[in-house]
């Protein structure tokens, strides 16, 4: 005999992600080490940024990158080049990165010492990975001046995800109709609490302002254990 | 593009559920996805035929997928508001903030599953 069954649920579907991220973000936190997730399109700027100010960052901390990329060790090798530590995950042609990945990529490291930062450098896209926490303390989206200003409300999900957004690239301002008042006031409607930098990894403005964020937050989170 | 990781988090979870009723089949699952979810419907609906085959559990299964509206509620004028993409002041009386009651979650609500009895 088949009897039915109908059980009620209120559980999300991302529910086996989270419960990682969860356990990743506890590890983490009680470890001392504060993990930045960085988020953009493709080709916004990730890595110039993480190559143009993690070895100021490294002489007082020790620095950990993740390197989200469907395919190459391309960027992985970028920021060693820089004197950083760091590991590529490939995703295979997946569009974003899993908290599962983190983990697996952070049991197989192992390291000796716990980093005093971890930056996660997603796969560039700004639609999949906002779905995804990956244990972070911090979420980062990146938009650069080429992109244009109307990026937040197009992308709303991965703008209301993050508590801090970078606008990168802002060397190029006076060739591009781009009016970074505008796309704060964008990305305010979107998440009124977001955090806005205004940095150029070419020139290096913005980024002892970049650096000293990133210092002051994770003293806060670690006040705060 | 994500949809068939998710719905392969949803086969987990299934699974599981299915495990602790000891049920071999799923007759029909409904899920609820949020305008703001980041989930496009028809292609979780997709991602769940190209599971069929891999998954017993699910290879009968009837997937229904409501698609919940974004709802805000306004501080100005305390109504809610129904919107059609995300916006900052209350369609209805322009004041605010508002706040996202409803639309950005991505929820398994209900599970029919088949328990094979033995005849006494």
């Amino acid at each position: 005999m088949t009897k039915i069954e109908q059980i009620h649920v209120k559980e999300s579907l991302l529910k086996v992600n989270d419960f990682v991220a969860r356990e990743l973000r506890e590890r983490f936190t009680s470890q001392g080490s504060y993990v930045v997730n960085l988020l953009s399109s493709p080709g916004a700027g990730k890595t110039s940024l993480l190559e143009a100010s993690l070895p100021a960052l490294a002489e007082d901390y020790r620095v950990l990158v993740f390197e989200g990329d469907l395919e190459t060790q391309l960027d992985a090798q970028r920021i060693r080049n820089a004197g950083i530590d760091a590991l590529q995950i490939t995703t295979g042609g997946a569009c974003h990165l899993e908290a599962h990945q983190i983990l697996q990529a952070f049991d197989a490291l192992s390291p000796e010492e716990p980093y005093d930062f971890i930056f996660i450098e997603n796969v560039g896209n700004l639609v999949c990975p906002a779905s995804y926490d990956l244990g972070e303390h911090l979420r980062v989206v990146l938009l650069s001046v080429p992109e244009g200003q109307d990026k937040p409300p197009k992308y709303p999900a991965a703008f209301r995800g993050a508590q801090a957004m970078a606008l990168t690239k802002i060397d190029v301002l006076d060739y591009f109709d781009f009016d970074p008042d505008e796309a704060e006031r964008l990305a305010r409607e979107i998440q009124p609490d977001i955090d806005v930098l205004r940095l150029s990894a070419k020139t290096g403005d913005g980024i002892p302002t970049w650096l000293e964020f990133l210092r002051q937050r994770r003293e806060e989170r670690l006040a705060a254990r | 593009m994500h949809e068939l990781s998710i719905c392969q988090g949803l086969c987990t979870q299934l699974g599981n559920l299915a495990g602790e009723h000891g049920a071999e089949r799923i007759r029909r699952v409904e899920v609820e996805v949020g305008a703001m979810s980041n989930v496009v419907p028809e292609l979780l609906a997709h991602a769940f035929e190209a599971m069929r085959e891999s998954v017993p559990l699910i290879s009968e299964a009837e997937l229904v997928i409501r698609e919940i509206p974004l709802v805000a509620l306004c501080d100005g004028c305390g109504e809610e508001q129904q919107l059609e993409q995300f916006a900052l002041s209350c369609p209805g009386c322009g004041a605010g903030p508002l706040k996202i009651i409803q639309g950005e979650d991505l929820l398994l609500r209900q599970v029919e599953l088949e328990i094979e009895e033995e005849v006494r």
